[in-house]
């Protein structure tokens, strides 16, 4: 996968471009090095997209149980009676 | 003296200051009881149940609406009620987890790509959508607690790191630390289910 020498330098610097803390240098070396190794680009995608969908699984199950629960009527009968 | 003098009367300050309360208190509840479905995803993924997250959501409400003057009004509820939760399940007596610095962990953050990749898929959210609901939740469970708090409010629940670190009362710097060590666990537990084995 790191065929190229670059490519470990595009490698190491994922994190921080998926968390957005790349300086506008990086971000433009990893941006060039995307546009010519498909390789890379290929499992920058992969990334973002893996995120997203372990994002989606966790709030749906846990959405699905929220709602299917009594947790929110529990919840208000927790609060201080007005009287 | 009348009543309907009585009534008519301009509240006391003692009064006035009581009816204030009440009210504020009110709102504070009404907006802590909003977010209980966020506060509860957070707390699924953090607890090992799905009826250890209810109680640790109640007891995160209990404490909250006892001490909700404690609450700066117009801040970030959602931290502050996330920050009695983390509290909570670290008092609890969650097992201490250390970090695994020994266990063997891929160096590499394209090794799940290696093994997922496959050549007669193009889609790259197809190839992703090949990993299941439960072998996600399964995968995010088995991280450690402190690296899986950390990939929970700043990749599930998109708070910034300055204020994980101010959830979990840990410098920014390990919040990035984890969260990279998180992440990495994680996909290295993926690599390892059945699909992409």
């Amino acid at each position: 996968m790191t065929a190229r020498p670059d490519c470990s330098k595009c490698e190491e610097l994922l994190q921080p471009f998926l968390d957005r803390s790349l300086t506008a240098d990086e971000r433009a070396t990893v941006q060039h090095h995307l546009e010519n190794c498909s390789a890379c680009d290929r499992c920058y995608k992969l990334e973002e997209v893996l995120w997203k969908h372990v994002r989606n699984c966790c709030d749906q199950q846990a959405g699905l149980e929220f709602a299917s629960s009594e947790l929110k009527q529990k919840l208000s009968d927790l609060r201080t009676p007005l009287v | 003296m009348l009543v309907s003098d009585l009534v008519t009367e301009a509240p006391s300050d003692d009064v006035r200051e009581v009816v204030g309360e009440a009210r504020d208190r009110t709102r504070f509840e009404e907006e802590a009881l909003e977010l209980s479905d966020q506060v509860y995803r957070v707390a699924r993924r953090i607890a090992g149940s799905r009826e250890d997250a209810e109680d640790l959501v109640q007891e995160t409400y209990v404490r909250a609406f006892r001490n909700w003057r404690s609450y700066e009004p117009r801040t970030n509820l959602r931290a502050w009620l996330l920050r009695i939760l983390t509290n909570l399940n670290i008092d609890r007596g969650r097992r201490s987890q250390r970090a695994p610095d020994t266990q063997s962990l891929e160096e590499s953050d394209y090794f799940l790509y290696g093994k997922l990749d496959d050549q007669s898929e193009s889609d790259v959210e197809k190839l992703v959508g090949r990993l299941s609901q439960d072998s996600i939740v399964d995968a995010l469970a088995a991280v450690p607690h402190d690296f899986r708090d950390v990939v929970v409010l700043v990749d599930l629940s998109d708070f910034s790191y300055a204020d994980a670190a101010r959830i979990l009362d840990i410098p920014i710097g390990t919040v990035m630390s984890r969260l990279h060590r998180g992440r990495r666990v994680l996909k290295q537990q993926l690599a390892s289910t059945e699909v992409v084995a």
